[in-house]
């Protein structure tokens, strides 16, 4: 894939980013807006430059494990036909952005998007035709001052669960002290922020940190008593993992230096779950550093708990999308080590799926009182 | 000879003496069937059916005898027509001319006698009968209403008359009657008369829109119209001097029937087959008659008058092997590339125009034949219907419109096999286009006794889309440029609009004055789009010289431009 170069050069993003305050934030922006102006004040064309993203700009470092943002740039001026809209939607971003950080508000990127929204004067078009509009603005706007998406007070709809004996401070909320084992059985919805400014990370008696793709799965573990009984906190995701999930797994891994292990459905789609969780994703190639588990470890599903277990008999086709997928992540650099190949093109040759859930077939406690503890017992892994 | 052949001839007898008897009753029968009796019983073959293309055709019948009276005397045709609605499908058609006027012997033959015309058989480029002419109108008038035709005709210097007119089916003769003479002054013919069972529409196939391209045709026409709502229409006159005269050539015998030789070697001057080929047939000369002896096993210096079919078909089979020279195409008379572009400016006012005389051809190797197109682009040009304007396509044979049969014709065929993309027409359906084509010969090959298509001939088909290419090509010039001129506006346009949110922002971060960067943005923008203009003039001139170089193109100004001008002066 020659998109992707290999590489391993020093970045230039400090490692600071996390501890940068609002203030400096909502300064960064105003720079831009003062050179945009200074700019229209000498009549020049007036610029706004951010990261090039998508897999051209994308950069696989070996070393760190996880995936960056090459150092392309793009220039986005007023006097382009095909930029003048978007650079009206930038400029309008920005300063709402700013006035969220001045006046300590937060926002929904849909609500921004709705308050933003309205008709262009003396025409029939609207500001915003779509949300999907929007958000491609705010990544840029990320970008562009070198932040994520949370430090500019805005957050995306919150997925994911929490759940085992990790205790958190919500400072937001009179610093409500709660230890997640002890919410119920639903346990704590993950929000879409979790900057250590609004949770803070207490305290935790468990030992490793599982995560697990269906939310099906992640109440079976909870009714079989699982996380108490092997000391595990466990997250669920809910299919692809939501920004706030991506980021509470890389502090809990990091603040309670807990390993993490990933437990998905085995077909190409579960295993790019982990594989974003592990090193990231092409989208927020940006963020890798601060969303990013390099070491995390997949227990399962794997196509040799096939046989292993005997599940011949509950396996599911692949379809066609399942296996273009398969191909294509054949090819990532970051899938280039022989298990992982292996997995694909067993994947590719058998042209099976196996499901977290087809483990009921064994019996439903069968996750819980065999499979998962015999296999992390046995650190049967997938690097 | 055995049983079975014996039985077979005994049949065969009885057939023959059957058939002889039933042929003598179809001859007494044919004997009491006239012309008239036949037109009545076969409407439809001759183009008659559908209600709205019947009050077109008895339109067109109306105003081709008007023409062809005008131009044979030598009058600039002023053409008058109205049309009345006087109930349900039921209409009086009046058409008035200024030509000059039929005597009282002659009204009869024109307006009450079918088939008494003089243009068949005539190898010369001619409006040609399309079916039923005048007198068939008044037959169908009667038909349908049992009313005479009313006539007004007066001949220069003489007291005009009047009188109503039925035709005898049985005898085919005209009954005059009511006749009188009117004290007044008048030159030309007036012919009333009312129609059931047909329709007036506005539209494609109407009267309208006959007159409309009749007019484009012929420049040299004025024609008003009276619509049955009562609407105004009239076509101005834009070149004040008639066509030449078409004049009749011999048929070339690449373009002749077993038929057509029967025929004329009824009334052939030549005293011997030889004699009568050579005078009466283009590019026949003595070669020629020496390849065709040997080729016929009868005496060439037999009586013609005496030629028998198969004599006449080993004829027909000798000229197909015999190169004769092309046919002399001197007979064809086209509109000319001048008063084509008059008149198309005039009637449908487009933005731009290209137009096109082909020289002449030959098709079937026997008939001469040209073709004439012009492209007008914006303005009224295009079909309109409601919002959506498409291609329209003109088709003209010797400068009669054909406004039917549309499908079946290769003028249609011709432009729409074209690749319009190439020439900046992205999808004809949408287009502001409106294609002229003007066929002319001296024989056009019809399709069907409608005339209304013309077939397919590899030649025609051929010269048309060569003279759309020609002309499209310079068409697709000054559209592409259009189009750029409209994308640059429209760019204009999309920078203004996001200044005063862009500015609005901006503020309120840098707390910079709001008015002040709107003024600096729109005057960067300016000097932005005078860079581009400027550039634009450049290729302007380009095109301007392009098209300039080229006579037969011709670009009207936009009205605004104009006006702007003409207030600057003040």
């Amino acid at each position: 894939m020659n998109v992707i170069i290999m590489a391993s050069k020093e970045k230039g993003k400090s490692k600071t980013v996390e501890k940068v305050s609002p203030k400096e934030i909502a300064d960064r922006i105003k720079k831009t807006a003062e050179s945009m102006v200074g700019q229209i004040n000498k009549l020049q064309d007036p610029e706004f430059t951010t990261m090039q993203r998508g897999k051209s700009n994308v950069v696989w470092d070996e070393n760190k494990g996880y995936l960056e943002l090459g150092e392309k740039e793009v220039t986005r001026t007023f006097l382009n036909i095909a930029h003048a809209r978007k650079f009206m939607q930038t400029s309008m971003i920005m300063a709402k952005t700013r006035e969220y950080l001045e006046h300590n508000k937060t926002a929904s990127i849909r609500e921004i998007y709705y308050e933003l929204k309205h008709t262009v004067a003396d025409t029939k078009e609207n500001t915003f035709e779509g949300q999907d509009e929007s958000d491609p603005i705010i990544v840029d706007l990320e970008h562009s001052v070198d932040t994520i998406r949370e430090k500019l007070n805005l957050h995306a709809n919150p997925k994911g669960t929490l759940y085992g004996d990790i205790t958190l401070l919500d400072r937001m909320h009179h610093n409500d002290k709660f230890n997640a084992s002890k919410l119920g059985r639903g346990g704590w919805s993950i929000m879409s922020r979790v900057e250590p400014e609004e949770i803070e990370i207490v305290d935790s008696n468990a030992e490793y940190l599982l995560v697990c793709e269906t939310e099906a799965i992640f109440e079976r573990l909870i009714e079989e008593g699982y996380p108490k009984q092997n000391k595990c906190i466990l997250i669920g995701t809910g299919g692809q993992a939501a920004r706030g999930a991506r980021r509470l797994i890389h502090r809990v891994h990091n603040e309670l230096d807990l390993p993490t292990i990933v437990f998905t459905d085995g077909d190409p789609y579960g295993w790019y779950i982990y594989s974003v969780i592990k090193q990231g994703s092409m989208a927020l190639a940006a963020h890798s550093e601060f969303m990013s588990v390099p070491n995390a470890k997949y227990v399962g599903m794997t196509l040799d708990d096939i046989k292993e277990y005997k599940l011949e008999s509950v396996t599911e086709r692949m379809t066609d999308g399942d296996v273009k997928r398969a191909k294509e992540m054949l090819a990532y650099p970051w899938f280039q080590n022989k298990e992982w190949q292996d997995q694909l093109k067993k994947a590719l040759d058998m042209k099976v799926r196996i499901e977290q859930q087809a483990l009921a077939n064994k019996r439903l406690d069968f996750v819980a009182t065999q499979y998962l503890p015999e296999k992390i017992r046995n650190k049967t892994f997938l690097p | 000879m055995n049983k079975l052949s014996e039985e077979k001839k005994v049949k065969e007898e009885t057939g023959s003496k059957v058939s002889a008897e039933a042929s003598a009753h179809l001859d007494k029968e044919f004997k009491e069937h006239s012309v008239a009796e036949f037109f009545k019983k076969n409407k439809q073959m001759i183009g008659l059916y559908g209600k709205v293309r019947t009050l077109t055709m008895v339109v067109h019948e109306y105003v081709t005898n008007s023409l062809d009276a005008c131009e044979e005397t030598g009058i600039l045709p002023n053409i008058d027509v109205k049309i009345d609605e006087l109930g349900e499908e039921y209409y009086e058609v009046t058409v008035t001319d200024n030509g000059p006027g039929i005597t009282q012997e002659n009204v009869g033959k024109a307006f009450g006698k079918l088939l008494a015309g003089t243009k068949f058989h005539r190898m010369m480029q001619s409006r040609g009968q399309q079916g039923i002419g005048a007198a068939g109108c008044t037959m169908l008038s009667q038909m349908t209403t049992g009313k005479p035709t009313k006539i007004i005709t007066g001949k220069e210097g003489k007291k005009p008359i009047a009188l109503e007119m039925v035709i005898d089916p049985r005898q085919n003769e005209p009954k005059l009657s009511n006749l009188k003479e009117l004290d007044k002054d008048f030159r030309g013919t007036s012919v009333q008369a009312k129609f059931k069972g047909v329709l007036y529409r506005d539209s494609d196939q109407g009267a309208l829109e006959y007159l409309r391209r009749t007019a484009i045709a012929n420049p040299h026409v004025q024609i008003s119209f009276r619509d049955p709502m009562g609407q105004k229409f009239v076509f101005k006159r834009t070149h004040n001097a008639l066509p030449e005269r078409p004049v009749e050539i011999k048929p070339h015998p690449k373009g002749t029937t077993v038929d057509d030789i029967l025929t004329y070697c009824k009334t052939t001057k030549g005293r011997t087959v030889a004699t009568f080929l050579t005078n009466d047939f283009d590019r026949m000369g003595a070669k020629g008659i020496e390849e065709i002896k040997k080729k016929v096993h009868f005496d060439l210096n037999k009586d013609p008058k005496t030629l028998t079919w198969e004599e006449a078909e080993e004829l027909i089979k000798a000229f197909k092997s015999i190169d004769f020279i092309a046919p002399s195409t001197d007979a064809l008379r086209p509109i000319g590339e001048d008063q084509i572009r008059k008149s198309l400016q005039s009637i449908v006012q487009p933005e731009f125009l290209t137009v096109l005389t082909r020289k002449a051809s030959v098709y079937s190797g026997g008939y001469p034949f040209q073709v004439e197109i012009a492209i007008a682009y914006g303005g009224g040009a295009g079909k309109k219907v409601g919002d959506q304007t498409s291609m329209d396509i003109m088709r003209f044979a010797n400068r009669v419109p054909l406004l039917f049969d549309t499908g079946n014709c290769a003028l249609t065929k011709a432009v729409q096999t074209v690749d319009w993309k190439r020439y900046d027409i992205k999808d004809p359906e949408t287009a502001p286009v409106t294609v002229f084509v003007n066929f002319i010969s001296v024989h056009i090959p019809y399709t069907g006794a409608g005339k209304q298509a013309i077939a397919d001939e590899e030649e025609v088909l051929e010269e048309i889309r060569l003279a759309l290419m020609q002309t499209g090509r310079k068409a697709g010039i000054y559209i592409a440029h259009k189009r750029r001129e409209a994308e640059n506006q429209q760019k204009r346009l999309m920078f203004y609009k996001y200044i005063p949110e862009v500015c609005k922002a901006l503020s309120t971060i840098t707390k910079a004055n709001e008015g002040g960067l709107k003024e600096k943005m729109e005057k960067m923008v300016l000097a932005r789009l005078k860079i581009d203009e400027a550039k634009e003039a450049e290729e302007r001139a380009r095109t301007e010289k392009t098209i300039k170089e080229d006579d037969n193109s011709f670009v009207t100004k936009p009205k605004e431009e104009k006006k702007a001008k003409e207030e600057k002066k003040k």
